[in-house]
């Protein structure tokens, strides 16, 4: 555990310690940007919204907002300031804290799918055996500790087991067996869970700091806080911000709608944001409507159920989110596995279901709906949709892709894998996503025909009994949304006639969708609300263009880094998340302790048995658009060490040394297969 | 181990293969040899052969055996089975194409479709007296949940935008990987405190609460006794849960306490383990308003040993002296309460929901609640707004008053009008009021050949003519709603009915007006019907 004193020198003398060379120039622009600020904000102040926390809400730069962006540290860490100087419109809009100011135009790729010749996945490796045998033997250890503390626990301290033992004429309020992982296994590297957080988690994130004299039994709060490079978050494209273009937007709505819409969207909790939203969505995904629901998983958990019944069969990879099984669960639908992104596998199960039918009474299905992800979490893996829709033309099935990860993520466009495939979106009967990760807001949508859409505002569970999406969070979307797709300029009055200008047949729930000659188009400008203003660089789609290009630079950066190193990595090429296998439960709480005890230190998600197979143990890390390469590269020299002293490079690959790695990047990301250029 | 000799009757040509045959095997030997304990098992398998042939067969048999069953997919196949029918690979091509699917989505009727483009839409800002955006005029809003009056509470939205530049607004991640927010921790202290729990835990969606608590205490296996009444989300948590349950009576503490002797005398017969025991019902009821008999409650579950699931949706917030809910209104401290399940959407005007208990309770489901584990945490500005709402309602009582107060004056209106009957307890602030007379003849051929029974009621019909009165009161300038269902898939058919939600924000005059509004909409369609 990282317990970094905090100093007591204030971020004004911690800014003249700056041991850059660059220092100079980089304090030249922010003055610049501040100068404008300060410009700016005279401008604003004469408009009649007195603001009480000046300090917080009128200026955009670094230096007005030290106390909360900025702690009062020593910027050892590198965190806090770029290492090369970035550009005056950045410093203007983000806080390098929260969104790495990055200038360099060569630390771009584009996200695409090259049928001629196209980007592999890596295919997985093996560790070696005496790996796998010490990953057994240590489960097998710790097991058997267990039990032996149990048995003596629940003799001697039975306190701490009233929960797994029945009494006074109540049964254990959890089967022991069941919580046994949970208590004996997992508790023991509690710490490298749950970690609690203040602030935004963009690029870095602060923690609370926290330690445990009971095995983590309680944790005890220091108080202090430390801010850690984040590559942990679902934060892909950056949205993840307290400044800058989308930020103000989400202020603005607040104050013109307040944070609840006050009940569910059929029982008087429909606004008109809602509609716009919706509208915007199907643009984005290229459907023909969407809706939009106030949480993510229940996104799943609450619709599925309304598109497959009893006499239905859902067949659903075996890697599926638990949203989705909760869904199928509740649907009465029959359920079947295909091995995770095995076209074979699956074409064998299609021929086998259709041909038999239903179990038993051999009566055709009803219906067959696939349900896939675009982008595995755990696995960083990606479906194989060309050979899904080839499978889907042949066998009439139906086809539901969660999209949680990949719909921002991926594309030249950041509309998804079908963007990523060049596959267009209509061929897919249900798209579904989350706007948690990629836009950096929360809850989810479903987007596909409108008859369909339409049946699932009525006959899905959200609309009679969730709450709606709170306005704060729709402005969250849009504002995210639009920056991506880029705003187009109202060009003639064709416009007019658009989303937001019919309100002789409103009432209804959602506005006129717009047949789009194009897909990827630009959103617009009659599809965002008048008073939703973006900043230039937002509204053009330049920002949003060039977080797409850091995104899948930074994610086959580190891909082909750490595979240089001589790590085992899962997935795909493009796929922001990168999962490095550790295999022993023991390395894995070390590996997160090591990287969080480094003088830049690295906050890191480690996942292990029941999210993965039991062996294949691993730490995930999550790239975002916020990250600079030089951001990227710290982590890759952290791993080069840790990976060292833990044992962990069993690839069998080319290697390079961290330093040449670090020097060659550019080649390494296009060396790897050919970029098409954008 | 043998040593495969080449003989000398092979012919030249097969001899350098044999010859690397030979070496290979006796290099295999030695290389097992080296493995450290490998003597020990050529020795236990030279001593297991013992010169027979049988016993050495039926050991590989096993170990092969063993071999396929751990290698078998997991993924269940039926293939073999009884009921399984080989085809050829041109008969499935066949099948293959002869097979149409239905659609993946039945077209709306013509019902529907009016249901769905008669759902208002508001304008600006929800609240008391919103904007819609069909007719451009404000209305008085009986259909929000708005209790306390806390939407457009501008310290909150202040507090909010504080909030929205220190934390941006998305979280970015699940709880257990970076996305619990020192503003979740202290909201979730906050609750606890309120409600003088020891803990509780925050879920970023109300409706998604209680259907992942359920199933992460109750097992199949286990035994749920839940009220016929409950809310859908309740009956899809008890359905996750896979546990048994039985149903008693719409909150009739009789009929409970009959089917707790049921069970008990059950296993008496059985003889079975001890499995846990769950009680789920709700605070106020969603459907109805009525309002359960906590220390009665209570005093079964303990005599009976039983565990509490209640769901204080409706109720936190809303009743109380402060809006504590139901444990403060009878008085019960909540600790007796094993998983009080709460809507911080409904109660404190923001979004989530939240479980509060014990800490063994609230930290089991920091693992297994699956829509806390897989789900995304809550924006940081809403927690906030959820943890001031807390505050204000601690601070103005005067509020809950005036809530209660403005329910009066509803009921006392609506309980002098013809037609209708009034559900619900005298303090729910959900009022809702069905039609009192079956059906028109007319309407319903069918139903009107019933007698009217006490169950019986045309839901069509009625439902038409609740409509009708919804959109003649919004013409006249009240929104109401009916109350919605997914019809067809509740497990007990509520009855068709318009649900009025009460603010404290209305004046008592405001309430009184609308509620005049009802009444003369309601004798308007029902005259018009007759």
């Amino acid at each position: 555990m990282a317990l970094r004193p905090s100093s007591p020198a204030s971020s004004l003398f911690s800014k003249k310690k700056q041991p850059l060379t660059t220092a100079a120039s980089y304090l030249s622009a922010v003055h610049e940007a501040d100068q404008h600020a300060r410009a700016r904000s005279i401008d604003r102040s004469s408009s009649p919204t007195p603001n009480s926390t000046p300090a917080l809400s009128l200026s955009s730069s670094v230096t007005a907002s030290s106390e909360d962006t900025v702690l009062h540290e020593d910027d050892e860490s590198g965190l806090n300031y770029p290492w090369t100087p970035p550009t005056s419109e950045q410093v203007f809009s983000t806080v390098h804290t929260e969104f790495g100011h990055c200038a360099n135009e060569s630390y771009r790729c584009v996200s695409q799918h090259d049928y001629a010749n196209p980007v592999k996945e890596k295919e997985i490796e093996e560790p070696p055996y005496y790996i796998l045998i010490t990953t057994y033997l240590s489960y097998l250890i710790l097991i058997c500790f267990g039990h032996v503390r149990d048995f003596f626990g629940k003799r001697f301290a039975k306190k701490y087991f009233t929960h797994v033992m029945s009494h006074k004429g109540y049964a254990a309020l959890n089967s022991d067996f069941d919580s046994f992982y949970t208590r004996r296994l997992k508790a023991r590297m509690d710490d490298c869970f749950s970690q609690p957080i203040t602030g935004v988690a963009g690029r870095t994130v602060v923690t609370l700091d926290r330690y445990s004299t009971d095995n983590n039994w309680t944790q005890i709060y220091t108080g202090t806080k430390t801010r850690v490079l984040n590559i942990s978050s679902y934060n892909y494209l950056g949205f993840a911000q307290a400044r800058g273009g989308c930020a103000d937007a989400v202020e603005e709505s607040i104050k013109r709608f307040g944070i609840s819409t006050c009940g569910s969207r059929l029982q008087g909790g429909t606004g008109e944001l809602h509609g716009v939203a919706e509208a915007l969505v199907a643009k984005f995904v290229g459907m023909e409507d969407a809706l939009i629901s106030s949480m993510g998983f229940a996104t799943n958990s609450t619709f599925i159920p309304a598109l497959v019944g009893k006499g239905c069969l859902v067949i659903s990879d075996e890697l599926n989110h638990a949203s989705i099984r909760t869904g199928v669960r509740q649907s009465g639908a029959q359920v079947r596995m295909f091995k995770h992104n095995d076209m074979e596998n699956l074409e064998n199960l299609l021929r086998d279901v259709i041909s038999q039918g239903q179990p038993r009474t051999h009566r055709p299905w009803r219906k067959i709906l696939i349900i896939v992800e675009g982008l595995y979490s755990m696995e960083g893996t990606l479906v194989n949709l060309p050979r899904i829709i080839e499978l889907k033309r042949k066998y009439k099935f139906y086809l539901f892709i969660d999209e949680a990860h990949s719909i921002g993520a991926l594309g030249p466009h950041g509309r998804g894998v079908c963007d990523y495939f060049g596959i267009n979106p209509r061929d897919v009967d249900v798209l579904m996503g989350t706007f948690t990760k990629s836009f950096g807001a929360a809850g989810g949508y479903i987007a596909g025909p409108k008859t369909l859409i339409d049946a699932l505002r009525l006959r899905g569970q959200s609309g009679a009994y969730a709450e709606s999406m709170p306005p704060p969070v729709l402005t969250q979307v849009m504002a995210s949304m639009a920056s991506i797709m880029g705003v187009a300029p109202p060009t003639s009055q064709s416009s007019k006639s658009g989303v937001m200008s019919t309100p002789s047949s409103t009432s209804t729930l959602r506005l006129g969708y717009i047949e789009s000659e194009e897909h990827p188009c630009p959103a617009p400008a009659s599809a965002i609300p008048s008073w939703l203003s973006l900043p230039p660089h937002l509204q053009d789609g330049s920002e949003g263009r060039t977080r797409l290009r850091r995104l899948a630079f930074n994610s086959r950066y580190l891909h082909a880094g750490l595979s240089k190193l001589g790590f085992i990595t899962y997935g795909h090429p493009f796929s922001p998340i990168v999962p490095l296998l550790i295999f022993n439960p023991g390395k894995m709480s070390m590996f997160a302790r090591m990287m969080r005890a480094r003088s830049t230190p690295i906050v890191v998600v480690v996942v292990a048995y029941p999210a993965t197979p039991l062996v294949t143990s691993r730490v995930r890390f999550c790239v975002s658009a916020a990250h600079t390469k030089e951001d990227i590269d710290v982590v890759l020299r952290a791993c080069d060490e840790i990976g060292d002293v833990l044992d962990l490079k069993h690839s069998h690959g080319e290697r390079w040394a961290v330093d040449e790695i670090c020097k060659r990047s550019v080649e390494l990301v296009e060396g790897v297969a050919a970029v098409q250029a954008a | 181990m043998e040593n495969a000799l080449p003989s000398s009757s092979v012919s030249s040509t097969l001899e350098p293969v044999l010859a690397l045959l030979a070496y290979s095997l006796t290099k295999l030997e030695t290389g097992f040899y080296q493995i450290p304990g490998s003597a020990v098992v050529a020795r236990y398998v030279k001593s297991s052969h013992q010169n027979d042939p049988g016993r050495t067969i039926l050991e590989v048999i096993l170990i092969i055996f063993a071999i396929r069953t751990l290698l078998q997919s997991r993924t269940r196949s039926d293939r073999g089975g009884k009921h399984y029918i080989q085809f050829g690979d041109k008969e499935v091509d066949e099948l293959v194409d002869e097979w149409t699917p239905e659609p993946l989505a039945q077209p709306l009727t013509e019902w529907e479709q009016k249901e769905l483009a008669s759902i208002p839409v508001i304008a600006g800002p929800n609240g008391p007296k919103p904007k819609l955006v069909s007719t451009g005029k404000t209305v008085t809003n009986l259909a929000s949940y708005n209790f306390t009056g806390l939407a457009g509470n501008e310290h909150i939205k202040e507090r909010a935008v504080d909030t929205l530049r220190k934390y941006g607004l998305g979280s970015c991640g699940p709880p257990g990987f970076y996305g619990t927010i020192d503003v979740h921790m202290d909201l979730e202290k906050d609750i606890a405190e309120f409600l003088g729990a020891e803990a509780a835990i925050l879920y970023s969606q109300g409706y998604s609460t209680v259907s992942s608590v359920i199933p992460a205490f109750c097992k199949r296996g286990d035994i749920i006794v839940a009220d016929r009444g409950v809310n859908y989300a309740i009956q899809k948590g008890i359905q996750l849960s896979r546990s048994t349950v039985r149903w008693f009576d719409h909150n009739d503490l009789r009929s409970l306490e009959d089917a707790l002797q049921a069970v008990e005398r059950d296993r008496k017969k059985r003889k079975g383990p001890l499995t846990r025991r769950f009680i789920i019902t709700e605070g106020i009821f969603e459907r109805d308003g009525e309002m359960v008999d906590l220390p009665k409650i209570i005093e079964l579950k303990n005599k009976y040993k039983y565990r509490l699931i209640l769901d204080e949706s409706i109720s936190f917030g809303t009743v109380g002296r402060t809006g504590r809910g139901l444990t403060e209104l009878y008085n019960v401290p909540a600790s007796q309460i094993d998983m009080l399940v709460g809507s911080v959407a409904n109660g404190l005007c923001s979004s989530g929901g939240f479980c509060a208990g014990s800490t063994i309770v609230v930290e089991h489901q920091r693992i297994n609640g699956t829509s806390f584990v897989f789900s995304a945490s809550m924006p940081a500005l809403l927690a906030v707004s959820g943890s001031e709402a807390i505050t204000y309602l601690r601070n103005t009582p005067s509020t809950l008053s005036a809530l209660q107060e403005n329910i009066r004056a509803l009921r006392a209106v609506l309980e002098k009008t013809e037609g209708i009957a009034i559900l619900g307890h005298r303090a729910s602030p959900i009022v809702h009021f069905s039609l009192r007379s079956v059906a028109p003849a007319s309407l319903s051929p069918a139903s009107a050949a019933t007698p009217a029974g006490k169950e019986s009621f045309d839901v069509d019909g009625e439902e038409r003519i609740l409509q009708e009165i919804v959109e003649d009161a919004l013409a006249n300038g009240v929104m109401l709603t009916r109350a919605k269902y997914l019809r067809k898939q509740e497990m007990f058919e509520p009855r068709p009915t318009i649900r009025i939600a009460m603010t404290s924000a209305l004046t008592r005059k405001e309430v009184e007006k609308a509620a005049g509004v009802v009444k003369a909409s309601i004798a308007r369609v029902l005259s018009r019907r007759r």
